[in-house]
């Protein structure tokens, strides 16, 4: 009943903020008002970002990153090496990998990780897409970069199992003690997988 | 004589009791009172530390005292001081309920000297045998509950044990939510196996660490079951509900063999066999939507005289057989960690004949520590009474008598 004192406009907000995933109603209100009271230039403002996120950005038709232009400038950078492949989950791990600035591959974004309990299987990733990357030929090796949980794990076994057969070289990213961490705190787990995956030292 | 005791228990808001802060001595601990004060509640407590896991609820909400909760989110304590031979160490886990987006989420911690562990991680440190006058139910209830009794027993010592259940318990919902869509809307059975790699995995370490548990157990509950019953055998009858050292539905129905404990075949051998399995069943999972065979579908029967208790036992047969089992995971826990486990035992003297008391008191001193809720005093020798630490509950407030 106390709905009808509100005006159509406000509550149109709080409901679709409040469809935002982590956001329930009573931050949805507090959202709204915070916005409805006198900060009319940042309600403009993010109305201009949300416009051009719908408008400008799209995924890119190679490897599905977020971007403005298709193919993406990873995609269409002649300097980079296009026979290698980095496989990864979301758009911000693919950011994780270029802030390193280690690696000068491609990248393959699947939106997100096989999770059967959430409702997600093969068919809601772009592993189709992926699959028809490799066997277009030219790539010689695919990184498997998804995290390191037990989806990520599950993703990657499974993507090994479709291609595998395609006779590129496969690997998964490598796992192991955080730097500047102690072994003493180290859980049971990340030190085994840490002991799996030691390698010899060169001196 | 084992040196391992709890020194003191200290509880925020667990089940009846709003605060305690108990000491305890290395002796026989007599706790008193009434039905439903608390008695019951602070076995539970101490074997919570032990398994990180009640053994009388798998709803950890109901843990909590809602009632002594004042404002603030709820929350539950439950720590213990507990002495080994040349150690101390502090154990708690607490459990915290905090609002989110989707509703509330109960989170706990499990510290043990200040410093978070996870679950698996208390596997080593205290061991407990506890005995429930609900146990008897075991030997006649349905599997579900066997399987939990042997789990909560492998988890006090075996770290690894535990996280092959959770891995287990892991892939298996995910294989089911994943056969019930193949079911229902198709797609690539291959996403299948990467699951069931990791099912073959956990559970033939889970089904061979079960067999070789009970295998021991078998040999020590049949020594007290005869000694009990004047005579009678007692065997704890493994049957997995798929074995890879017997793969073929034929050789599934004998006995499993014990010998091949000795000399098992090689690891991929029997990870193949397993594979191989769930290959054979695919289109019965499929249409059915559920994963029909592993550890989740174990079971276990007690045979007494070639006669299988669960089905044709009296309830009298039942507690000898119940009782022979505890007295065995009481030897088995000694046997695998050099120390002798805490003895909690609930009502469990009321239930027993004059001999077999007697016997039961023997091995309470055998060991360092034992806690025992009971109504009434007058069941137990006077000299024991003497030399125990007699304290009354009620209504969750403990009083030294």
């Amino acid at each position: 009943m106390e709905s009808i004192a509100l005006p159509a406009s406000v509550t149109e907000l709080m409901e679709a903020l409040s469809e935002l995933p982590g956001i329930g109603p009573k931050t949805a209100s507090r959202l709204a008002f915070y916005l409805l009271r006198g900060h009319a230039e940042l309600a403009l403002k993010l109305a201009d970002a949300l416009h051009d996120l719908v408008e400008k950005t799209r995924f890119c038709s190679v490897c599905y990153n977020v971007t403005e232009e298709d193919p993406c400038p990873i995609c269409s950078d002649e300097g980079r090496d296009h026979k290698t492949l980095c496989v990864v989950e979301e758009p911000l791990d693919l950011l994780a990998i270029e802030r390193t600035g280690q690696y000068n591959g491609l990248y393959h974004v699947l939106h997100g990780a096989l999770a059967p309990l959430d409702g997600i299987f093969a068919e809601d990733l772009r592993i189709k897409e992926l699959e028809a990357r490799v066997r277009a030929g030219g790539i010689e090796e695919i990184i498997l970069a998804t995290n390191p949980t037990s989806e990520g794990d599950y993703t990657a076994s499974y993507l090994l199992t479709r291609l595998k057969p395609l006779g590129v070289r496969i690997t998964r990213l490598g796992r192991g003690l955080p730097i500047g961490g102690d072994l003493e705190y180290a859980d049971a787990m990340t030190l085994t997988r840490a002991l799996e995956g030691r390698r010899e030292m060169e001196g | 004589m084992g040196p391992m005791y709890v020194q003191t228990l200290s509880l925020r808001h667990f089940r009846t009791y709003a605060r305690l802060e108990l000491e305890l001595p290395p002796a026989p601990v007599l706790l008193l009172g009434e039905n439903a004060q608390g008695k019951t509640s602070l076995l539970e407590a101490i074997a919570y530390l032990a398994m990180g896991r009640s053994p009388l609820t798998t709803t950890e909400r109901h843990l909590i005292n809602w009632s002594a909760v004042e404002g603030g989110a709820p929350f539950a304590v439950v720590s213990a001081d507990v002495a080994y031979r040349e150690r101390r160490e502090r154990i708690e886990i607490a459990l915290q309920q905090t609002p989110t987006a989707g509703g509330e989420r109960l989170g706990k911690r499990i510290r043990i000297n200040g410093h978070p562990v996870r679950r698996a991680d208390l596997a080593g440190h205290l061991n407990v045998v506890l005995f429930l006058p609900e146990d008897v139910r075991l030997v006649g209830g349905p599997p579900a509950d066997r399987r939990r009794h042997l789990d909560d027993l492998l988890s006090q010592v075996s770290a690894e044990y535990v996280r092959a259940l959770s891995r287990y318990r892991t892939a298996l919902s995910r294989r089911n939510a994943l056969l019930k869509h193949l079911r229902d809307e198709g797609g690539d059975t291959a996403q299948l196996l990467p699951l069931e790699t990791a099912l073959a995995e956990a559970g033939l370490f889970i089904s061979l660490q079960r067999r070789a548990c009970l295998h021991h157990l078998t040999r020590l509950a049949d020594e007290y079951h005869r000694r009990i019953t004047g005579g009678a055998w007692l065997r704890l009858h493994y049957r997995p509900s798929f074995d890879p050292l017997r793969p073929t539905e034929e050789a599934a129905r004998q006995p499993p063999l014990f010998e091949a404990l000795e000399d098992p075949p090689p690891r991929e051998a029997l990870l193949a066999a397993y594979r191989q399995r769930f290959e054979a069943m695919r289109t019965q999972e499929v249409t059915r939507g559920v994963t029909l065979i592993g550890p989740h579908r174990d079971e276990i029967r007690f045979i007494a005289e070639a006669v299988d208790l669960g089905t044709f036992g009296s309830r009298g047969q039942q507690r000898s057989a119940v009782l022979a089992l505890h007295i065995a995971e009481l030897a088995w826990l000694r046997e695998m960690t050099g120390e002798a486990p805490l003895l909690l035992l609930d009502e469990v003297l009321a239930e027993l004949d004059v001999a077999r008391r007697h016997r039961l008191l023997d091995l309470i001193g055998s060991v360092e520590q034992t806690i025992l809720a009971t109504t009434d005093a007058e069941m137990f020798p006077a000299a024991f009474r003497r030399q125990a630490l007699r304290l009354r509950v009620e209504g969750g407030i403990i009083t030294p008598l």
